[in-house]
């Protein structure tokens, strides 16, 4: 008579088929030598995994409208668990990518993509493609300046395909401009069509790889199959485990960047992609004019075709790597294009000024919302946050008109009014990106008043640090070349020093203070 | 359960109905995938409508130094409306006209900037350099800068820009 136990799970396999399900499941059978290098297919699973749950969870937040979308990122980022969700799928994704490579590269030194597993293959790279349309799609979605920049560029780059580009970037585009409908179609892609594009593609990439078993060594090793429960599951679990912390790691320590808000006007934004397409990036570089096409679209599209007909070329009898010396040395030399490419863009990426120290732009921005009345709403109990915690989400604009008028809360229904100065607006601007992000260091009086006088007038023409107009000379180290009094001098009035001197005279419009604080920093700049 | 055999002996029958079903899923499979097409690809854009804005004055103007200026232009993007601000570049000539030039780069839709050491446009992402008349110097733009129609209104000098 079995027990009570058994005959339960008796009944309940009578009814589910229990028994088999996990016999099909777990007791696959591997070829004898096939180790470590096997378990990146299963790193790949996890990674999606973690993809799929943190990504539904962020919607419960995110809202798909340009005036809405910033906000809601960063209210996500606002508290530990949403730093810590969005966190871990931005660094999943850049995982995802390395360990697809990693993957891709296995498949292709093993030779398994030999017959008869060319349909798994295909449904690998085509999961390969995906999952780079998911990053794409995806960071547009926190609607920031990269956001949009990047995707400026995507969709310039696919009206580039011959004779459908128009459709394509129609289509991607949605609307007349990058914008509402824009947001809305990416985000769908993103969160309905291309996940259950991804689901049909993996389940198709398993069940494939299943019929045709696991390749093994590019040399059959002599012994028995084993099981895949529980000996390749064990090193499964360990890479993943592995991976997995890896990825909390990085969430837990890095913050997924934010950068302002989209504008599509901030001139002082340089653009730059994610990592990934770094490579992509630095290659348009090398095209000019019409031969645009070639960077754009025609190389990536060779390499693509080179690696989906792999397994009709490369046709020899071994699979080891040895005695494939040309596929080997054309997958070399591709990959190696890629680090060299990924590189080169890399290293040309804007060189910022330390993040912890305030411009002189930003600082003044601070002593002019102090002068402007701002604080008359926005303070602790005021009407308004107060500007160290507002989330600005507008443009330069906007924020002008605001200061004018402010209950000017809606852009957009009356005709903004003229802005007191331009210059004092965008200090202000500089000021509340920054402080909303860093708390103000403090600085002593005199760099404030000459940061005010700096914000105020000379950063129209001349720079300091990078940021400032052209029309002058560089400040940053005016100290160098001239002295106290021969730069108060000059302020006061170039054209006594110099008759042919541009700059219009000062004299008459700074206080002596005022003078004497932008001369000395000035003076100090060496 | 009757095998498939058994209705072997009335093949045309059998043939008959198989096509029945499959006209009418393929014939509901075409509809649906023609209707969600078309409401997926067909962009929605609203007839826009021509506007003069008002970019700055000749009173502003330094001749034959690009002066950036930002528009705000109403645009209308399917439900949502918005002022969506778009720079130019005024270059005055020194006399009645002014050319106004596009910021966005023609290769990839960058902005550009002027770079006033150089007197050349450049284009922060992939390298691209205009002239100061918008012409493409060096870098991979296929073609100039746009120009976009401008007039200066005679009472007060006004550059006005047609957006």
């Amino acid at each position: 008579m079995p027990s009570l136990k058994d005959r339960v799970i008796d009944w309940l396999d009578a009814r589910t088929r229990h028994r088999t399900i996990k016999h099909v499941l777990l007791d696959e059978e591997i070829p004898a030598g096939t180790g470590w290098l096997f378990t990146l297919g299963s790193v790949l699973l996890a990674l999606i995994t973690i993809q799929l749950l943190t990504g539904a969870f962020l919607t419960l937040y995110y809202a798909p409208t340009p005036d809405h979308a910033y906000e809601s990122v960063r209210y996500i980022s606002s508290t530990s668990a949403g730093r810590m969700v969005r966190g871990l799928h931005h660094f999943g994704a850049s995982f995802l990518v390395v360990f697809l490579v990693l993957h891709l590269l296995r498949v292709v030194v093993f030779g398994s993509y030999r017959p008869p597993r060319e349909l798994t293959w295909l449904s690998g790279l085509a999961l390969l493609g995906l999952v780079l349309a998911f990053a794409l799609t995806g960071y547009l979605l926190p609607w920031d300046q990269r956001a949009y920049w990047a995707t400026v560029v995507t969709i310039n780059i696919s009206r580039l395909s011959p004779g459908i580009g128009d459709l394509i970037a129609g289509v991607l585009q949605g609307g007349a401009t990058i914008g509402a409908l824009t947001l809305t179609r990416w985000y769908s892609a993103h969160v309905i069509f291309l996940p259950a594009l991804l689901v049909l593609l993996i389940v198709a990439h398993v069940v494939l790889m299943r019929l045709q078993g696991s390749s093994g060594p590019w040399r059959a090793k002599t012994g028995k199959p084993f099981p895949f429960y529980p000996y390749q599951a064990f090193r499964d679990t360990v890479v993943v485990t592995a991976v997995l912390l890896a990825v909390v790691a990085l969430a837990w320590r890095g913050m997924p960047p934010l950068e302002g808000p989209a504008d599509p006007t901030d001139a002082n934004y340089i653009p730059r992609p994610e990592w990934y397409f770094l490579g992509l990036f630095q290659l348009l570089k090398y095209f000019p004019g019409k031969w645009e096409v070639v960077g754009a679209i025609i190389l990536p599209g060779v390499a693509a075709a080179f690696l989906a007909l792999l397994p009709w070329i490369d046709r020899g009898r071994s699979r080891d790597p040895r005695q494939r010396p040309l596929i080997m040395s054309l997958v070399t030399a591709g990959l190696l294009a890629v680090v060299v490419l990924t590189t080169l863009g890399w290293r040309d990426r804007p060189v910022n000024a330390p993040a912890d120290q305030w411009s002189m732009r930003e600082i003044g921005g601070r002593a002019i919302a102090g002068y402007s009345g701002c604080a008359k709403c926005h303070s602790p109990n005021g009407l308004a946050d107060p500007l160290e915690s507002v989330a600005l989400q507008r443009g330069a604009e906007w924020v002008a008109g605001h200061a004018v008028d402010p209950e000017m809360l809606a852009p957009g229904l009356r005709e903004p009014p003229t802005a007191r100065s331009e210059r004092e607006i965008a200090a202000i601007v500089a000021y509340v990106r920054r402080a909303t992000r860093h708390t103000y260091p403090g600085y002593p009086k005199e760099i404030e008043t000459a940061a005010t006088v700096w914000a105020r007038y000379c950063v129209g023409c001349h720079i300091i640090d990078g940021d400032g107009g052209k029309d002058g000379p560089e400040l940053s180290k005016a100290g160098e070349k001239h002295d106290l009094e021969k730069l108060k001098t000059w302020i006061i009035d170039p054209e006594a020093v110099n008759p042919d001197a541009e700059m219009p005279a000062f004299g008459d419009r700074l206080s002596p203070e005022q003078l004497d604080a932008i001369a000395t920093y000035l003076a100090n700049r060496k | 359960m009757p095998s498939p055999e058994t209705h072997t002996h009335e093949p045309g029958r059998r043939r008959a109905l198989a096509l029945v079903v499959n006209s009418i899923v393929g014939l509901f499979s075409a509809a649906t995938t023609g209707l969600l097409g078309l409401f997926a690809v067909r962009p929605a854009r609203g007839a826009e409508q021509e506007r003069w804005i008002r970019a700055g004055s000749l009173g502003e103007l330094t001749a034959n130094v690009p002066i950036p200026r930002v528009l705000a232009v109403p645009r209308s993007d399917g439900w949502y409306r918005a002022r969506s601000r778009e720079t130019v570049f005024l270059v005055w000539n020194g006399a009645r006209d002014v050319k106004v030039l596009s910021a966005t780069c023609t290769h990839l839709g960058c902005q550009v900037l002027w770079d006033s050491t150089a007197k050349q446009f450049k284009c922060p992402c992939h390298g691209g350099v205009y002239s100061a008349t918008g012409d493409v110097v060096a870098g991979p733009p296929p073609r100039g800068l746009q120009i976009i129609d401008a007039r200066i209104d005679g009472a007060d000098d006004t550059v006005l820009v047609r957006v």
